[in-house]
């Protein structure tokens, strides 16, 4: 009997869980078409805790602020992104803030997760920044050295960092465990990135570059780069050591706003892209590379309305505080200004690699290449 | 045989009640175990959404032997190579070293400490389970923070013993294998110190008293009478040490990624983001070695007495005089206890004071990170808030706590059931069975038991959260339960229960007035151990928590891989408090006992 029970219990939930994914998709259609009052509104109808999840550790700032202003109970997580895919049906969560594009696409195509654009700012954002996935704000990753002592590795070419005198001065998280830093290895072995890869080997030895076994400049700089790099689990942790009196020489590559760390000793660190173009000259042929974290709303989602109220709200000046007030932070929202003393976004797109979602599903095999130089 | 006759032997079996439970338990443990293990192989058999569809280039949800040929067969790129047979030989290795250590280190304490006049018996015997309590990982989160420099790894800074000593440890000792199998092997020792040392508590003083009036030299006398008998015990350790070291995933993180020395275990957490078929099939390759262990301890130990049935009856154990070694003997180890135990905690509670990293002067501390109302001046990033003051790590503990407690409850009652019914049935094929299921768990490394559950659970709607939790973490730590149930059970001669039998006391009346008091020590600490090993439990949990925030070992494993290194050597120490804590109160009320709990 009570087995009948329970086997009747589980067959009404999944009836409801499924006829609430229905219920999702037709919610998120409506909400792009209503005015802010009307998702107040909504949202404010919306029973049970609002759960959000977030790669960011700042989403708990934005958060609180968001409960506080509309007086809904809201919980917050920092979860690493292929965690948040992982979890995305067990748990329930309302709201996810999540990076990797690659992987997004496939789960926007299984209708795992929908795509939500506010009303207020459909017209501000460039159309790629909104579809196929709305793109809340960019990270940049840039070379970042040390300039104390003698030889400091102030580079103006990146492949000055395949260099064997650079062997263990490089300093990455490894791209087998932080999926976006894989990403920008792939990119680079995209014909335009070969390309002014080839060109910038030219500038730097003068003489044209052979590839060997390669099979494009790209394949050869990851090959060389990947020999010179250590590696260290954290990006945090990368800006702290990077920093230290005892590292000079060492240069790095890892997320500009861990920076705002007081456990940085920022006074020891150049950002190559600030040197560039305070003193007119550009790092050839990118300073480092970009990505966007995607808002969305998950199949699964018990408060929609709210998570779409807060996804306008994340995508508002006040929304952005949190990531705002400090430097790497740039919003996809042209209205909102970078944190001062920064640089623009349209600096970053023009010196920086940007990740393809469908270049890097296209070219999955090239991240063995990559995993091989790992080891 | 005719019907009445058959209905008669049926109803007369099932009215013994150790029969009725011994039926129960192989049928719940046939369940727990294999539906979980059939349903993670049919997902070594599934193409998964993303990236590993793209791969496969087959549809989601579709049956393909591929992942078996790419992670097996792939030549390309030395794939796998590099994702599968390397990190195997790595992992052999370092659990072999492993063992070798925890062997040789606490099997020569248990000896010195109980065979021996060696001094300050009481400081060592004490301090020795330290390290088995902490987690395994924030050794090597000591390890690498005491002996870093910046000759080797990333070279960017340096450690205790570089800045304050000036001694500058070569990168092999730091980073590599080498400190993998040390560190595992010291976490491990408590194992061999319990198992070992409760066969040398207990050997027959009269076994090496003839052979001493024959005068035969001491050497001889350890070799060729007290080795053998501690053989099984060191079988036991070997193999139990083996299986742990295999599953360790957090020890190699840390002391391995730094130069690219990696494990099955790291190898299978990072498949499991996005290539899941080929990451159950690593899994099922560790339940493999997890079976082989368990068939290779039957073979060994079939033909054997229960070694731990051997009670105390010698009179005097004659104690080794180590003369002037003594003094020696005993600082080195006392020396050795001091590094490995309680350096570690002063390591973390000033790690979780300092804000600049590497100054250790009293202008650059604070309490902020665990009392601070706002430590968004000193960091801006992780919590706000001093630890102490978070909600978050209050319901952490909570939960953590919570989850402790409901598999030590239902861990330890279902030990003593099983305890119970096989020592009553000692002999019988279906006591082996259900003695076997039961210690089985264990021998399957915990990393791979949460996988399979995780698996289990995804086709499962109602079972999540705090349910699967404390369903993975009762059936994997009933062995630990039933091991001390049982050896308890045997203790016990059958007159005790059959004089209550005779005046007709019903069967729970018997177990609760009569055989759980006797052996109450022994009982509790079958809940004693899973409750600790529960509170410091990372790689069990680290799959199938709904979120990192969810136990404090998941958020100390965030938090350490975020690298907030204050926050996370907080929380580390907070652990370690509250487990030393749990520990202390429940061995002063009760009398139980880790090393109890053990089988020792």
């Amino acid at each position: 009997m009570r087995k009948l029970l329970s086997l009747l219990l589980a067959l009404c939930l999944m009836l409801c869980a499924v006829s609430a994914f229905a219920d999702v998709a037709a919610d998120v259609e409506a909400g792009s078409a209503m005015s802010h009052d009307e998702l107040l509104a909504k949202a404010k109808e919306e029973t049970g805790k609002f759960v959000v999840a977030g790669n960011t550790s700042r989403i708990a700032d934005a958060a609180e602020a968001f409960a506080a202003l509309y007086g809904i109970e809201t919980e917050s997580n920092n979860m690493k992104d292929q965690e948040i895919y992982e979890k995305l049906e067990s748990t329930t969560i309302d709201m996810v803030m999540i990076q990797d594009g690659a992987n997004l696409l496939d789960y926007i195509d299984a209708g795992k997760l929908y795509n939500f654009v506010p009303a207020a700012v459909k017209d501000a954002i460039p159309e790629n920044d909104q579809q196929p996935a709305l793109i809340h704000q960019f990270i940049n990753k840039l070379f970042i050295y040390n300039n104390k002592g003698d030889s400091v590795p102030a580079i103006k070419n990146v492949w000055e960092v395949t260099d064997p005198a650079m062997k263990g001065n490089v300093i990455f998280k490894n791209p087998t465990t932080e999926k976006v830093n894989m990403n920008f290895l792939v990119m680079l072995t995209s014909d335009a990135w070969a390309e002014k890869l080839a060109e910038a080997y030219k500038a730097w030895k003068g003489e044209d570059i052979e590839l060997g076994e390669y099979k494009n400049a790209g394949y050869k700089w990851i090959a060389e780069f990947l020999a010179n790099v250590t590696f260290i689990k954290s990006d945090t942790t990368i800006a702290e050591e990077v920093s230290q009196d005892t590292a000079a020489g060492k240069i790095g590559l890892f997320v500009l706003s861990k920076l705002r760390s007081s456990s940085v000793l920022t006074d020891n660190l150049t950002v190559a892209q600030y040197d560039a173009t305070a003193n007119g000259y550009t790092v050839e042929p990118f300073a480092g590379f970009m990505y966007p974290m995607y808002v969305m709303v998950p199949a699964a989602a018990k408060r929609p309305y709210t998570a779409m109220l807060f996804i306008e709200y994340l995508m508002s000046e006040e929304g952005f505080k949190p990531w705002g007030k400090n430097i790497g932070a740039y919003s996809s929202n042209p209205s909102i200004a970078p944190k001062e003393g920064d640089l623009g976004l349209d600096i970053w797109k023009a010196n920086l690699v940007i990740e393809d979602p469908n270049y890097i599903l296209d070219h999955i095999d090239v991240e063995d290449f990559i995993t091989l130089y790992c080891q | 045989m005719n019907i009445s006759r058959m209905k008669g032997k049926v109803r007369a079996w099932f009215s013994k009640p150790a029969n009725v439970i011994l039926l129960v338990f192989l049928i719940l443990l046939t369940v727990l175990t294999l539906y979980p293990l059939i349903t993670m192989l049919l997902e070594t058999v599934t193409v998964h959404l993303g990236r590993e569809a793209r791969l496969a280039k087959l549809p989601v949800g579709s049956k393909t032997l591929f992942h078996f040929a790419r992670l097996f067969a792939t030549s390309e790129n030395k794939y796998s190579w590099i994702t599968f047979y390397q990190p195997l030989l790595n992992t052999l290795a370092v659990s072999v070293s492993a063992s070798a250590i925890a062997i040789l280190f606490g099997g020569t304490v248990a000896f010195l400490v109980t065979r021996t006049n060696l001094k300050y018996k009481k400081f060592v015997s004490a301090v020795f389970t330290f390290p088995y309590i902490m987690p395994s990982w924030t050794l090597a989160l000591f390890w690498e923070t005491f002996f870093k420099n910046v000759m080797i790894g990333p070279k960017t800074s340096n450690g205790i013993m570089a800045s304050v000593f000036g001694i500058y440890m070569p990168e092999w000792f730091v980073y590599g294998g080498f400190p993998i199998a040390l560190v595992l092997g010291l976490h491990y020792a408590p194992f061999a110190y319990i198992l070992i040392g409760g066969i040398l508590r207990n050997m027959d003083a009269n076994l090496e008293e003839a052979a001493t009036i024959l005068k035969t030299s001491r050497m001889r006398i350890i070799r060729k009478i007290t080795l053998p008998i501690v053989r099984p015990a060191m079988l036991s350790t070997f193999l139990l040490v083996f299986a742990s070291s295999m599953s360790a995933y957090s020890v190699p993180v840390f002391l391995g990624s730094p130069v690219r020395y990696y494990v099955l275990s790291t190898t299978m957490k990072s498949l499991m983001d996005s290539y899941k078929g080929q990451a159950y099939i690593v899994v099922a390759v560790m339940i493999l070695f997890g079976v082989g262990i368990l068939l290779l301890n039957q073979a060994v130990t079939n033909s054997r007495k229960q070694f731990t049935t051997v009670t105390g009856k010698s009179g005097q154990i004659s104690k080794i005089n180590l003369g002037k070694a003594n003094r020696p003997i005993a600082l080195l180890l006392v020396l050795i206890l001091l590094l490995v135990a309680v350096v570690p905690l002063i390591t973390f509670a000033l790690e979780s004071v300092i804000i600049k990293a590497g100054d250790y002067s009293l202008s650059n501390m604070t309490l902020d990170f665990w009392i601070g109302k706002d430590t968004t001046q000193w960091l801006d990033q992780g919590d706000s808030t001093g630890i102490l003051l978070n909600p978050k790590v209050w319901s952490a503990l909570g939960n953590s706590l919570g989850l402790a407690v409901t598999c030590s409850v239902v861990a330890g009652t279902c030990g003593i059931l099983v305890g119970y019914g096989v020592s009553k049935r000692r002999g019988s094929k279906l006591a082996s069975w259900v003695n076997n299921l039961s210690f089985f768990p264990y021998l399957m490394p915990s990393l791979a038991f949460g996988a399979i559950y995780l698996a289990m659970a995804s086709g499962i709607p109602w079972l999540g959260g705090f349910l699967l939790m404390a369903l993975a973490g009762s059936i994997k730590y009933l062995p630990f339960a039933s091991r001390s149930g049982v050896n308890a059970m045997l203790q016990l001669s059958a007159e005790i229960e059959e004089a209550a039998l005779i005046t007709g006391v019903p069967w729970w009346k018997r177990m609760i007035r009569v055989i759980f008091p006797i052996q109450k020590s022994s009982f509790l600490s079958g809940y004693l151990l899973p409750m600790v090993s529960c509170m410091r439990e990372l790689s069990l949990f680290v799959l199938i928590v709904p979120t990192s925030n969810w136990l404090l070992t998941t958020m100390l494993m965030q938090y350490s891989e975020k690298g907030w290194a204050q926050f996370g050597n907080a929380i580390n120490l907070l652990i370690i408090i509250v487990v030393l804590i749990v520990n202390f109160t429940v061995n002063k009320l009760t009398g139980a006992s880790i090393d109890k709990g053990v089988g020792g």
